[in-house]
């Protein structure tokens, strides 16, 4: 008897259940072929074939010849590649930090609902929306190092200047740095505003009430509210500061001097200038790795915080 | 739950099989132009100026001969032949620069060439054929172009200042310091510079533009030996000598000599000269025609390069034709061969209202002056028949430009460092680029 009841129970619901998954489960699976033709074709095979030919002095017509981790030994060992980390390692968490500090007092500044407000937050989100070479050329004239360009112009309306922001090899990686901050910090601010819309407003009211300070409200009250939306920044931030290149490759090509040479561009000129595609693949490896492990721990942190 | 991951797992498979099909089906449509025997795939690094240089040749050589050209011009030529390389799937036909020759040999990506399988391979010249020998011996190239360069000034502002073209790096020095400082361009502003400079280490663009000066100063960056292996050679008295002047006198003395931004500029961000604000540009011929539209023909003259303590030897460049290795199309790549060396195919490509792409003709029935209607073509031809040297092209010289130019653009760019010292770093670097390739002496 129970055992006549029990089975159309279960039985039942999972045959259904199974005939509807068949349906449903191809429909959004062919929605996204297209874009998984697309990633398996132009990402995911490509970057098993660089690791791959990481392993390998790569000679597509001669045959390659297996050299196993020299590829990897000749890359860490490259003083050249060294500068390079410590200038992205510098260029990344700079430009990173000061993007979401910048990006979120544009968010505290721009929110709101006023009409104003949106034309001026279409305005400060442009730069975001243009491609980086684009904005590598305009900063390029903006950084002309005569007082006819046009930050040099405003310094010497002061009696500053000229500087030789990215001929002087002390300044070129901080202007870069600059630049990068002015890219990406729009980018931040919307998803920081996403964040704040969030914010019980009640609490900002009761912290009113309490008599708080504005520094102590943003302490206790914003921040803690909007720590997802700055743990996802703060990923994204990580993964952009490392493979960072066309802000480079168009401002200043490394130089002068390799003072602003990063993994990328260093990466770059081995493979496609001195055709060492192994050694080349071999660095990309290595950012990959070191991508991941920062995307990993940032995200362990995040969740760590989260759990608090 | 079984059966919904059964149904899943139909469903991941039945998107594969679509995955591949679709994949399959890319490749095919791809490789119609490498199937059909009659057209061939040509590349050229070239900008949409040049391209449409190329264009007007390639049709009338398919007017004449009935074979079809895909033509592809591409500006990131290394990366994409890399890249094309990677599929072992190369172009029928490449013309690119002839320093590059021994850097596609060394990756196997060339077919061998015999000279005498090329209608009219006797009205090129036996130094030019010389340029397309490897480190083997053969030939791997057909030379399509020479150039070397010239200095390109301001005629106009020399008039004003009542100076005349320099013909020493002292007269040189002069004029450029007049050109900065005595407002040649009468705006009363202190906005104009003597000489443009390339001087980036990207793409080794300081060793291109340095070349010559380090010719005249009777540097070398590595020497034959004449077996076939080669001794790095810039820690000689000469190099140091004429890398002290360069930085002395072009970038850490007066730097209103050479235009802002010099040591990160590349040619295309090179502009001054034709922007107006620079008096003096020592580059190749290429630029004439859009000097010619930017400038006007009428404000500047295109003279010999300033002599140094050792003569006045240029950088000599070129462009040849190669042969992609691995395709079955040998004949209809020699007939593409055969004309564009022909006085027809090259009279063609140094014609037209766009950009020449035979500079210096490779056919010896040819004046560059004549055909151009153009006297100032024959400077440049003098210039290259005379005066003139080239980076080697047996060895992969692309390592060994790109530290050479790593090397100078970090020493001028640090006014304080000793270049005796740096540059025996160099050579040592040098050595090791010579020794990856088994040609250090």
């Amino acid at each position: 008897m129970t055992a006549t009841v029990t089975t159309p129970a279960v039985t039942t619901p999972v045959t259904r259940r199974g005939r509807g998954l068949t349906k449903k489960s191809v429909v959004p699976w062919l929605f996204l072929a297209p874009g998984l033709l697309l990633a398996l074709v132009f990402k995911f095979w490509p970057m098993a074939k660089g690791v791959w030919l990481s392993f390998f002095d790569v000679r597509p017509f001669l045959g390659d010849k297996w050299t196993g981790l020299d590829n990897y030994t000749r890359v860490l060992t490259d003083h050249r590649f060294q500068d390079a980390i410590g200038h992205t390692l510098l260029l990344g968490i700079g430009q990173s930090l000061g993007a979401i500090v910048l990006g979120f007092v544009l968010a505290l500044l721009l929110e709101g609902q006023a009409r104003s407000l949106k034309i001026v937050r279409t305005a400060v989100f442009l730069p975001a929306v243009t491609a980086t070479a684009v904005v590598g050329e305009l900063w390029r004239l903006m950084y002309y190092p005569t007082s006819d360009g046009l930050i040099n112009s405003g310094l010497d309306f002061f009696g500053l200047g000229p500087v030789q922001f990215l001929d002087n090899p002390d300044l070129a990686l901080w202007s870069t740095m600059a630049m990068g901050i002015w890219i990406w910090a729009p980018y931040n601010m919307v998803i920081i505003m996403a964040g704040l819309a969030g914010v019980d407003r009640s609490l900002y009211e009761a912290a009113a009430m309490d008599g708080v300070s504005l520094r102590q409200r943003l302490r206790y009250v914003t921040l803690p509210a909007i720590r997802p939306a700055l743990g996802i920044v703060l990923t994204l931030a990580a993964i952009r500061g490392l493979r960072v290149f066309t802000e480079v490759y168009v401002l200043t090509g490394g130089g002068p001097a390799g003072s602003t040479e990063v993994w990328m561009t260093r990466a770059y000129t081995l493979g496609f200038t001195r055709n060492d595609i192994g050694g080349a693949s071999a660095a990309s490896v290595v950012l990959l790795c070191v991508t991941l492990l920062l995307t990993v721990t940032v995200n362990h942190f995040r969740k760590r915080g989260d759990v608090r | 739950m079984g059966d919904r991951r059964r149904s899943r797992r139909l469903a991941a498979v039945l998107v594969a099989t679509g995955l591949a099909s679709a994949t399959a089906a890319c490749g095919a449509g791809s490789d119609s132009a490498g199937r059909d025997p009659n057209t061939l795939e040509v590349w050229t690094r070239s900008n949409p100026d040049a391209a449409a240089t190329y264009e007007r040749v390639f049709a009338a050589f398919t007017k004449k001969t009935g074979i079809r050209i895909d033509y592809q011009p591409v500006v990131n030529f290394d990366q994409q032949l890399q890249s094309r390389a990677s599929t072992k799937d190369l172009p029928d036909v490449m013309i690119n620069d002839t320093a590059l020759m021994g850097s596609y040999q060394s990756q196997g990506l060339l077919k061998v060439i015999d000279p005498g399988s090329v209608a009219g391979h006797d009205q090129i010249t036996a130094k030019s054929w010389s340029s397309t020998v490897g480190i083997d011996g053969r030939h791997y190239g057909i030379p399509y172009s020479r150039q070397a360069q010239t200095l390109m000034i301001r005629k106009d502002w020399l008039r004003k200042l009542g100076l005349k073209a320099p013909t020493t790096w002292q007269e040189m020095l002069g004029v450029a310091k007049a050109f900065a400082t005595r407002d040649p361009d009468g705006d009363g502003r202190a906005d104009t510079y003597g000489m443009v400079v390339p001087g980036s280490a990207q793409n080794g663009y300081a060793a291109w533009w340095g070349a010559s000066f380090l010719w005249q100063g009777g540097a070398r960056i590595v020497e034959p030996d004449g077996k076939g292996t080669y001794k790095p050679a810039m820690d000689s008295a000469a190099a140091v000598n004429t890398v002290t002047w360069m930085k002395d006198n072009l970038f850490c003395g007066d730097n209103a000599v050479i235009q802002p931004g010099a040591l990160t500029a590349v040619t295309s961000t090179a502009t001054n000269f034709q922007d107006g604000n620079a008096g003096m540009y020592m580059t190749g011929p290429y630029n004439i025609t859009t000097f010619d539209q930017t400038l006007g023909k009428d404000r500047y003259e295109v003279v010999p390069a300033p002599a140094g303590p050792a003569g006045g030897d240029v950088l000599a460049d070129g462009e040849n034709v190669y042969f992609g290795a691995k395709t079955g199309k040998t004949k209809q790549e020699q007939a593409l061969a055969a004309f564009l060396v022909s006085p027809e195919g090259q009279r063609l490509a140094m014609t037209g209202d766009n950009q020449p792409v035979v500079r210096i003709p490779v056919n010896s029935t040819l004046d560059a002056a004549t055909v151009r209607g153009d006297a100032r073509w024959s400077v440049v031809q003098k210039a290259y028949e005379d005066a003139s040297q080239q980076f080697p092209n047996a060895p992969d010289f692309a390592p060994i430009k790109q530290d050479t130019a790593d090397s100078l653009n970090a020493i001028f760019t640090y006014c304080g460092g000793d270049v005796r010292s740096q540059l025996k770093e160099l050579n040592e670097t040098l050595a090791g680029d010579l020794k990856d390739q088994d040609l250090l002496k």
